[in-house]
């Protein structure tokens, strides 16, 4: 059976491909350094129009403007500007209510942008810009420690990787907030409290790492001004041990927390990135596999959530849970010692 | 669906790819009649790693090998044989396909209670977000609302309006605006546009949309203003939803050569299954589908032939518990819960599924979670759908579904429960029938299958479908009118083979059982009190003839429309505790009715 795949790497090549929604521009050039905050391309979309209804205006039919237009589609033009109109000191004509640009014309009715706000591609992982597509974005490559996350509150932002404590499973609460922890990414395993989200805000700390967050807090997350990244999930389970493994070797190392919604059609999730400098090339992820006996994997679902172990064993089609479910499952050799029994369909191999 | 020669009995590979799951079954004669003979199934794979349906499709074929022990696959793909004797391949391939993000419409008619409203009927009969309405009612200024185009980027615009002897300035007036918005999106990136308008006015759309997108025509979904006519524009629409995905989806487009003919949305499978079997029942009652999926849910009605399909993504139980929790109160679903579990686990439970939506639940906590907030989700899509149900049907209380006499359920909450016993429990709590209607359980899963299989194959379907692939759960009669909980408001007697039963006292807020075995055939006499409708019209009973049983015989659900869940929490749990045991066979009462 196909395997789900999540990559808690210590050690990768990243490569990410980042591309506008629409036709814009580019703004880096190749081999750039970027950080992922950098703005990479732009593209013209969250501008505002004004609709003038010229026909009417001047009192002729849609079919003669084209005749009496003064100014054509991308033209500039100040307040004021005739846009349609004939010349001369007794006839009609119509101004524009305000600088911009002529966007379209049809039947009749003109369309001004007056204001450009672009939309801007953010780079979202720090690295090298690899190659261009011109006009839509960039690849990035990026060596680096990678950890997928389960969720993410939208934000993104570096910082400093600081621990509040050293367990896997340690509750964050509002008294453990200081200003040592100004600027910095605060890693932790749960987190229950309203106020410990909106005094870390106050600080302000740069981001959040936490295994899992209570489900009530997920409104005052999205209102967060950090990134906020639960490895886990929604409830009260810890870290896992390879993600915590790798920010507790990466403690006081920089890193990028890109808190992006998930999309599986995109292939995005939320992922915290170490850049690691002077590691050579290591090999990128491998993409694709199947449940085998000695793979690595994690629970995802129920009593184990979270739990990291390896298969020792593959059961039939008709293997019986709890909950009277049938279904394929696998045994497995938890890594904090025992094991479980578990359906292929709550397990992902860590790639 | 393609077929490489004519023969009598060719054999057939369907593949259906879900958001979740991809699923390939197998039919071939067996001594001289279709049979489903075995399904294979995997993780569907157009997200990441892969990006290539495919990937998952041939890990479910795989699996259908193993289980047929039929060689189905070579080096190329699925095989696909000319000779019906052949005990490789298949002589057949059917696809149908609901995977891929929801394609975003925007919808332009003229009135919103006429052309706007049936464009937005239209939408909804697949896979689509609308996300902007417009109407010449609109209150935005003109540029607000093409901004709003504008921003939203949307995959397709569908406009309409005007009878074909009606208006065409107005309808050229939104063409203008749509016109002036598809400007500002740079070429490579604007919608289609389909026009199901005026159709007077196409060589005028042509002109001033032509030069800027690419505009497909349907005929007027409004031809006159007590006329709506979807049905050809919704193969229009299917086309090119097909087209936009394909663009999208790896692997789609190999899987529609495979297939042979255009691949159809599993929705439009499922609707043309419901259609098809509306035609064997006597209007003006009809036949339900409910198919629960992990991020849509398809609600089809359909009667003699007139089919109502209403598709609302961003509503089931994997993905969709997003979209479903958005329109829910926390309540809604707690109240179906038979054991005392604490808001946080649920609420844990439900963000969490949608991140990780092929999970299965592994604890009976989790079960009773996942199973309380299917009925939620189902009874939400059966809600929304109430809008879009025949209007010719027969209604005994307001706010509810129609008389259906049948109901197809599908979908994988609901058919691969641990036992026949929830899935019953689920579509009764959330569907909440009407009258008297039989229960039928697709626990394959095949009715897609059997809708896009149908044009080439229709024996197939039939033959399928009247085979035992497909559980009759039971004949539900359900009786409703005001009365007080626990007062008699129904009595009834069964008549099997000349053997009268005895009468059973039906009391309001109960449900019963009646023993009558799968497949037997029984008349009852019925005999609703006071008020009490049961789709014969308020307090009148008489013969019901010919009632099938089935896995639970039958049942009675007097518990009332809106089903009205007790809040305090022991009486809710022992309520639908005492609802779970009653589905079991039940002794009777005295006789009501003797023949002379």
């Amino acid at each position: 059976m196909l395997a789900p795949v999540t990559y808690i790497q210590p050690l990768t090549t990243l490569r990410r491909r980042r591309v506008l929604p629409v036709e814009g521009f580019v703004m880096v050039n190749l081999g750039q350094v970027v950080r992922a905050g950098d703005d990479v391309a732009r593209a013209n979309l969250y501008s505002e129009h004004i609709m003038l209804d010229a026909g009417r205006a001047l009192g002729v039919p849609a079919e003669r403007m084209a005749k009496l237009l003064q100014r054509k589609p991308g033209e500039k033009v100040e307040e004021g500007d005739i846009l349609a109109g004939r010349r001369g000191v007794t006839r009609r004509v119509l101004r524009a209510p305000a600088s911009g640009r002529v966007a379209a014309v049809s039947g009749g009715q003109i369309l001004l942008q007056v204001s450009d706000d672009s939309s801007r591609l953010k780079a979202r992982v720090p690295g090298e810009v690899i190659d261009i597509e011109p006009g839509r974005g960039v690849i990035i490559e990026s060596v680096c420690a990678w950890i997928q996350a389960a969720w993410g509150n939208g934000g993104l932002a570096d910082g400093v990787l600081v621990f509040a404590d050293g367990n896997h499973d340690h509750r964050l609460t509002a008294d453990e907030i200081d200003m040592s922890q100004r600027g910095a990414i605060m890693i932790a395993g749960t987190c229950d409290q309203r106020q410990t989200l909106e005094l870390a805000a106050q600080v302000p700390i740069r981001g959040l790492i936490l295994g899992s967050m209570s489900t009530r807090l997920i409104p005052v997350a999205q209102k967060m001004p950090y990134p906020i990244v639960l490895t886990e999930g929604f409830g009260s389970m810890p870290m896992n041990a390879d993600a915590h493994s790798i920010l507790t070797n990466n403690s006081g190392e920089e890193a990028t927390l890109n808190a992006q919604a998930g999309d599986l059609y995109k292939g995005e999730r939320p992922e915290i990135i170490i850049p690691l400098q002077d590691a050579g090339r290591p090999p990128t992820p491998v993409d694709l596999q199947s449940f085998r006996l000695g793979l690595s994997v994690r629970v995802l679902h129920g009593p184990h959530h979270g739990a990291i172990g390896e298969i020792t064993g593959l059961l039939a089609s008709s293997t019986l849970f709890a909950s009277g479910i049938r279904a394929p499952g696998a045994e497995i050799a938890l890594a904090g010692g025992g094991e479980a029994t578990v359906p292929l369909a709550n397990l992902e191999v860590l790639g | 669906m393609s077929e490489r020669s004519g023969p009598k009995t060719p054999s057939l590979v369907s593949i259906d790819v879900g958001s979740v799951n991809t699923r390939a079954h197998f039919f071939d004669a067996v001594e001289g009649r279709y049979r489903f003979l075995a399904s294979g199934e995997a993780p569907t794979t157009v997200g990441a790693p892969s990006f290539d349906l495919n990937v998952g499709v041939l890990a479910a074929l795989e699996q259908l090998e193993e289980l047929t022990g039929r060689p189905l696959l070579t080096e190329r793909g699925l095989l696909i044989s000319a000779d019906e004797d052949d005990a490789v391949g298949a002589n057949a391939v059917a696809a149908t396909y609901s995977s891929g993000p929801p394609i975003k419409v925007v919808t332009v008619g003229l009135l919103e209670a006429v052309s706007l409203a049936s464009v937005n009927k239209l939408v909804n009969t697949s896979y689509c977000q609308i996300t902007e309405s417009i109407s010449l009612g609109d209150r935005r200024r003109p540029e607000t609302v093409i901004d709003a185009i504008h921003q939203n980027l949307p995959d397709l615009i569908v406009l309409a309006g005007g009878t074909n002897r009606g208006a065409s300035r107005s309808v050229i007036r939104m063409a203008n605006y749509l016109a002036l918005a598809l400007t500002l999106i740079p070429e490579k990136e604007r919608p289609d546009l389909l026009f199901v308008g005026n159709e007077n006015l196409s060589e005028e759309i042509e002109a001033l949309l032509g030069g800027q997108t690419r505009v497909h025509f349907a005929p007027n979904i409004r031809p006159s203003l007590d006329l709506e006519n979807l049905g050809p524009a919704e193969l229009a629409l299917a086309e090119i939803l097909y087209e936009i995905q394909a663009e999208r989806l790896g692997g789609l487009e190999l899987l529609q050569d495979l297939s042979g003919d255009p691949l159809m949305p599993t929705a439009k499978a499922f609707g043309r299954v419901v259609r098809f079997l509306s035609t064997v029942i006597d209007p003006p009652k009809g036949m339900l589908g409910v198919d629960l999926g992990a991020s849509s849910t398809t609600v089809a009605a359909a009667i003699n032939g007139d089919l109502y399909l209403s598709v609302h993504p961003g509503v089931g139980v994997g993905g969709g518990l997003r979209g479903m929790l958005r329109e829910t109160h926390l309540s809604q679903i707690m109240r179906w819960l038979p054991a005392e579990i604490s808001e946080d686990e649920v609420l844990d439970y439900l963000y969490n599924k949608p991140i990780y939506p092929n999970s299965l639940p592994v604890t009976a906590a989790e079960l009773a979670i996942e199973q309380a907030a299917a009925r939620q989700a189902l009874r939400l899509a059966v809600g929304k759908s109430l809008s879009n149900m025949p209007a010719q049907g027969i209604y005994p209380l307001p706010g509810t579904v129609p008389w259906f006499d049948r109901i197809l359920v599908s979908g994988s909450a609901l058919t691969q429960a641990p036992n026949l016993q929830d899935s019953l429990m689920m579509t009764l709590d959330a569907v909440q029938p009407v009258g008297i209607a039989t229960i039928i359980l697709d626990q394959n899963n095949l009715a897609p299958a059997m809708g896009a299989s149908a044009d080439v194959n229709p024996l197939l379907a039939v033959q399928v479908l009247e085979s035992n692939a497909f559980v009759n759960l039971g004949t539900v009669i359900s009786p409703v009118g005001p009365a007080r909980s626990g007062s008699t408001i129904m009595r009834m007697q069964m008549v099997q083979d000349g053997e009268k039963g005895p009468v059973l006292d039906i009391k309001q807020g109960g449900l019963y059982t009646v023993d009558l075995p799968q497949g037997v055939v029984a008349d009852l006499y019925v005999q609703p009190l006071l008020s009490i409708d049961i789709g014969l019209g308020p307090g009148r009973g008489g013969w019901v003839r010919r009632v099938v049983g089935g896995a639970f015989g039958l049942i009675i659900d007097a518990r009332g429309r809106p089903i009205q869940v007790p809040h305090q929490p022991e009486r809710r749990q022992a309520a639908l505790e005492a609802w779970q045991q009653t589905l079991a066979p039940h002794p009777l009462a005295q006789p009501l009715y003797e023949e002379d």
